[in-house]
């Protein structure tokens, strides 16, 4: 644990002389009551800190510095079993689910059902549109593009320097942010404080950033809309998860299925758990994609190397 | 399946009876490593590529009323820095003249004097259909580009043709205008818009302006009474119903004399991306390398259901075999 601590203080100290557009999150609330364990996860170390930086085109995001979590639930669904030891290296999460201005910002069609409000996330989103967005995303910035669009799944080049989908494991541990329970904030009944779901959603999607944070400043986790990883679905992929960085099982060749986390406008409270998995048809083959609560939003893994000099450029 | 039995003088294998038809049939189709447009007999027999083009790829055919002209969308590059445009030419494949760059779907008025198309949504490219803003006409005779008077409205609309009497322009439209998604009667020279409250896409008025075809799910083509001569047109109950378990059934087309519809038949998949030229999407989305599609034609003449997979030749039948990524037939009866 020492080396992760070490890694942690690195990351940490870097990301506190981040440039002076970081803001500082909501995150630190520390007067809240630490949350139960329904999770029934063991204890483990977490980071205490984030904070935010407003990218070169204007999205904020939230450094997450990396650290070590137990993944699932031993009480959840079968698929969240086993619970099981997780490292996550440091990134950058974006603070809010992508929304449409962001998603026509890079010339992309909107394809949300509810198109009231361009602050609204979108949905509808096919997993390959996702991608495309996170590809032209990086691009906009002069980053290079995680996403091989030449291969049949866009494969990830993970040590690219541009955006993409979140893996399962990453996304759970920002949802998770410190907290061993079902949700960070604690009991499920201050879920209206935190999420739009079924119970309060009026059914449909609502402008971003609305309900309260998560511990680490990641807005509408648990509800708005649901959100695409990275990760191919597999009900049994904890049993043989790696421990360092997961990126998910490999591709089967037909019926794949993505994963898609966090509760929605239409996701029952207790869908809206940190843990909870869901396997996703990707719509890739559709011509329209009619499932209105799937949106997600992008990461960046940041390397100590950039920390560091974005520290220099700061002084 | 058949629900009603067809009647005596149309048991004849359908392809016997296409073959006696003056009509003929425009697709696209990807050989020797591009996409063409090319023309067929209506059973057919003696297809011909009309652009033979390596350096573009040529799309989504439309043949004006008269059978002289056809015009095109052909796309140029690669990714999304392509270029869609769209093209008219003589329909033996000369005098070929670009109309415009970025602009997609065009669509013939009843009297041949003006082609509709619609502009691309962002000048980056983006394969799917519905990336479209806005609605023009270009005039054949002095060159000049009008929009529609309700040009800033229309958004996300694909598929558009007009009725037969000029009066309206049917289309789709998704996630735009405030719609869902829908079927539109879009009036040609006003700024009203009719939802006709159908579930499906690619809307197709037959000819005779009585009927509308369209896809109504990715397996099914249904055909149903349409007046639009009407001040308040409403789609009655379906006629013809088309069915396949099996594939994707996409692009229905009316034939001139509106008594029978062609369409585009495959595998669902999204594309295969070692077609130079294509895009990963939807097989059934133009400029998709769809493997293993054909185009297929049954008969409208009678009330019914046509399951592809159960029915008899005489029910319906393949005008292509080869599996080209064969898409977006149109019939059209050749100038004499």
């Amino acid at each position: 644990m020492s080396v992760i601590r070490s890694l942690f203080l690195i990351s940490l100290l870097a990301g506190l002389s981040l440039l002076c557009s970081c803001e500082k999150s909501d995150s630190e609330d520390q007067g809240r009551a630490q949350p139960a364990n329904p999770a029934g996860a063991p204890q483990a170390t977490w980071p205490a800190n984030t904070f935010g930086v407003v990218t070169k085109s204007g999205v904020e995001m939230i450094y997450l510095p990396g650290g070590e979590f137990m993944m699932g639930s031993s009480q959840g669904n079968a698929d969240e079993g086993p619970v099981h030891r997780v490292k996550i290296s440091g990134l950058l999460m974006d603070k809010y689910a992508v929304t449409h201005e962001m998603f026509t910002k890079v010339q992309l069609p909107n394809p949300s059902h509810w198109q009231d409000n361009p602050k609204k996330p979108v949905e509808r989103v096919r997993w390959r549109d996702a991608k495309q967005y996170c590809n032209e995303r990086s691009l906009l910035e002069g980053l290079k593009p995680c996403y091989n669009e030449k291969t049949t799944d866009w494969d990830c080049d993970y040590s690219a320097s541009g955006y993409r989908l979140p893996t399962e494991a990453e996304w759970e541990y920002a949802c998770r942010a410190g907290s061993d329970g079902f949700f960070d904030f604690g009991q499920p009944d201050k879920l209206r404080q935190f999420a739009w779901f079924a119970d309060n959603s009026d059914e449909k999607t609502h402008p971003v950033g609305q309900k309260k944070p998560n511990l680490w400043g990641l807005y509408d986790m648990y509800g708005n809309v649901s959100e695409w990883c990275e990760d191919v679905y597999s009900p049994a992929y904890y049993q043989e998860s790696a421990a360092v960085d997961p990126h998910g099982p490999p591709s089967p060749s037909k019926d794949v299925k993505r994963v898609m986390r966090g509760g929605s406008w239409k996701a029952s409270a207790d869908m809206c758990r940190a843990t909870f998995r869901q396997g996703q048809r990707t719509g890739d083959t559709d011509a329209c994609f009619y499932t209105d609560f799937c949106g997600f939003r992008c990461v960046r893994r940041i390397s100590s190397e950039e920390l560091q000099l974005r520290q220099a450029n700061s002084k | 399946m058949v629900t009603q039995l067809a009647g005596a003088a149309d048991t004849a294998p359908l392809r016997e009876r296409l073959e006696a038809l003056p009509f003929k049939i425009a697709y696209e189709s990807y050989v020797d490593g591009n996409s063409d447009i090319f023309v067929m007999n209506s059973d057919g027999s003696h297809p011909v590529n009309l652009t033979k083009s390596p350096e573009l790829n040529e799309h989504y055919p439309q043949i004006s009323p008269d059978g002289s002209q056809v015009c095109f969308v052909a796309d140029k590059g690669e990714d999304r820095d392509a270029i869609r445009s769209l093209y008219v030419m003589d329909i033996n494949g000369n005098h070929r003249k670009k109309i415009a760059d970025y602009a997609r779907e065009p669509f013939w008025s009843p009297d041949g004097k003006v082609i509709g198309f619609l502009d691309q949504e962002y000048p980056k490219f983006n394969v799917i259909d519905y990336y479209t803003k806005g609605m023009n006409y270009y005039d054949l005779q002095t060159g000049q580009i009008t929009p529609h008077p309700n040009y800033t409205n229309l958004h996300h609309l694909y598929n558009p043709g007009f009725s037969p009497n000029g009066k309206w322009i049917v289309s789709t439209v998704h996630a735009g205008m405030g719609y869902d998604h829908t079927i539109l009667l879009i009036e040609a020279h006003g700024n009203k818009i009719i939802n006709l409250k159908i579930p499906g896409c690619r809307p197709r008025i037959s000819p005779d302006g009585k009927q509308v075809a369209w896809g109504a799910s990715d397996n099914e083509i249904v055909a149903a009474p349409l007046d639009t001569d009407s001040s308040d047109p409403k789609v009655g109950e379906w006629r013809v119903h088309i069915k396949d378990d099996k594939n994707k059934i996409y692009h229905v087309a009316w034939s001139p004399d509106s008594q029978f519809l062609s369409f585009s038949r495959g595998p669902d998949g999204e594309g295969d991306l070692s077609k130079a030229g294509t895009f990963q999407a939807a097989c059934e989305i133009m400029g998709v390398y769809a493997t293993g599609w054909n185009i297929g034609v049954v008969s409208a003449e009678h009330a019914r259901t046509n399951d592809l997979n159960r029915g008899t030749d005489a029910d319906f039948t393949m005008l292509t075999t080869n599996g080209l990524s064969n898409k977006q037939p149109v019939w059209f009866r050749p100038r004499m």
